[in-house]
């Protein structure tokens, strides 16, 4: 990542609006499982934080759907606090910084404080005992999830993601990138946690500065999305299609329909895994919004 | 819906038959029996679970391996079109295992796809120019969906249940599966079939796999998907 020298005199991006849809796998309902995913937002007059959990399926992580709204609800409560010090940065490598040294370490050790308080007040039963016994684990392998989390203040969106999904942006000419970089771990099979014990060096982080690099929209998916599209490479396809759809619709044409979007992906036409997608809309796209919506400054 | 639209996640199935001169006759007609028989249930599979496409593939192998089925093909669609034994043909593995590896080369399979499974179906001992069966296995082995794949064995005849198999399975928890006889390889197919397209996916229980295979009645339970665990 390189440093920008865009000065600041240019207004802030925003403001932004917010959908968020999440959808039960369609391997979930036939083996009588919960939707293991989880997504929340929340933002102050400087910030805004999206964040989604993934949590992972195999039995060893037997609470990982708790741990998954676990990880959304440390995202929040971090993130959310430092985004008026990131709106008032100037300095690229100094958001870095910050996200590395502060933001995941302290996501991190919330959520460990947040599964070791679920555990004192929901201990394991004897079935839980016994898996936790087979596979030799500590309790917190039990709540084993991703986290996909974008800190969005001022013109800096500070992304964070460890374990699979899909962090994407697309800009006014419709042009996706994938700013965090690929982990070559990541083989559909295993995935990086945050149940693992070295999982701050695990995380990726990606800083993007949006007078440098507009943005008309941001997308954090788990990878239920992903897996369901028909196109390999599917994403410039959805970031093209998204930038149209927000032009021609407006936000909240999107909010109402992404909840559809989402359930087709979970279901037995796509991937039939759990689904979770939340986006980041520019008010004003650069053309006609149709329908007013709540709007989120964060300037 | 923004995008190209969507679509079931891909599971791959090769299938590696043995086509070497001593699977003249019965052996051959009863592969091809059992493989048509085997089609219907990964079908049927396919439909039920409503979860995957299953695509098929075949690879005929004996002096040299070849392509019976190249392009994958949906198993709901498939019309399989009877294996040829070639005479005095040996039993040449590796090879077989190259010819399956170029299958499974990065970029060669979608990025969603599921775990691939390859079937190998043989009666006999691996009869490869030295060196040649463990440079194919490691060819296989080495890509990254060669090594994660859901390999599975059958041998046909107590005879053909060999290091070599098991070294191509590379898991001591599955067994090679043992036709004692013609009749028996279409259960042996149709046990593997259904193994491999529960357990193709990800965080595979070896254990409860093997399970599975010795006791065909058990394990009922659908466990394709979303079984992701930490690195």
């Amino acid at each position: 990542m390189s440093s920008s020298s865009a000065g600041p005199t240019s207004p802030p991006p925003g403001p932004w609006e917010i959908a968020l849809a999440s959808a039960r796998g369609k391997a979930h309902e036939v083996r009588d499982l919960d939707n293991q995913d989880a997504g929340r937002w929340c933002a102050d007059a400087r910030a805004i934080v999206l964040a989604i959990a993934d949590g992972h399926g195999h039995e060893r992580h037997f609470r990982s759907g708790r741990g998954a709204d676990l990880a959304v609800g440390a995202a929040c409560e971090v993130a959310l606090p430092l985004g008026a010090r990131i709106a008032d940065e100037g300095d690229q490598p100094a958001v870095e910084a910050l996200g590395r040294y502060e933001l995941i370490p302290a996501l991190l050790a919330s959520w460990a404080a947040a599964v070791e308080a679920d555990t004192a007040s929901h201990p394991f039963g004897p079935a839980e005992d016994g898996l936790a016994g087979h596979y030799g684990d500590p309790p917190v392998m039990a709540y084993g999830s991703t986290l996909l989390v974008a800190l969005v203040a001022g013109r800096w969106a500070l992304l964070a993601q460890i374990g699979d999904g899909d962090i994407m942006t697309v800009d006014p000419t419709g042009t996706t990138r994938s700013p965090l970089p690929v982990d070559p771990v990541l083989d559909g099979v295993r995935t990086t946690s945050l149940c693992q014990p070295d999982a701050e060096a695990a995380f990726r982080l990606a800083v993007v500065d949006l007078l440098a690099t507009p943005m008309t929209v941001l997308l954090l998916a788990s990878d239920g999305y992903g897996n369901a599209q028909v196109d390999d490479i599917w994403q410039p396809a959805v970031g093209a299609d998204l930038l149209a759809l927000l032009r021609a619709h407006g936000a909240g044409w999107i909010r109402r329909n992404l909840p559809d979007w989402v359930a087709r992906c979970a279901s037995a036409e796509g991937a039939a895994d759990d689904t979770t997608v939340a986006l980041l809309l520019a008010a004003a796209p650069h053309g006609p919004t149709a329908e007013a919506d709540t709007v989120v400054a964060a300037g | 819906m923004p995008g190209g639209g969507i679509s079931r996640r891909p599971l791959h199935f090769i299938i590696l038959a043995d086509c070497s001169g001593s699977m003249r006759g019965d052996k051959i007609q009863a592969l091809n029996f059992a493989i048509a028989d085997m089609l219907p249930h990964l079908a049927n599979w396919e439909r039920d679970q409503e979860l995957a496409q299953v695509m098929i593939r075949a690879i005929a192998f004996a002096d040299a391996p070849q392509w019976h089925i190249e392009v994958p093909t949906p198993v709901s669609s498939l019309r399989w079109t009877p294996l040829r034994h070639v005479d005095r043909g040996r039993t040449n593995m590796g090879s077989a295992f190259e010819l399956a590896a170029t299958a499974l080369a990065p970029g060669q399979l979608e990025r969603r796809a599921l775990r691939p499974a390859l079937l190998l179906i043989t009666d006999g001992l691996p009869t490869d120019p030295p060196g040649r069966f463990d440079a194919g296995l490691e060819a296989l082995l080495a890509l990254p969906a060669g090594g994660r794949a859901l390999r599975l064995a059958v041998a046909i005849g107590r005879d053909a249940q060999s290091d070599a198999l098991t070294r191509f399975i590379a898991d001591v928890t599955v067994p090679v599966l043992v036709a004692d006889n013609t009749e028996e390889i279409a259960d042996r197919l149709v046990a593997a079939s259904i193994a491999a397209s529960r357990m193709s996916e990800v965080g595979v229980d070896r254990a409860a796999l093997a399970q599975q295979l010795l006791q065909p009645a058990v394990g009922e339970g659908p466990e394709l998907f979303d079984r992701d665990t930490i690195v």
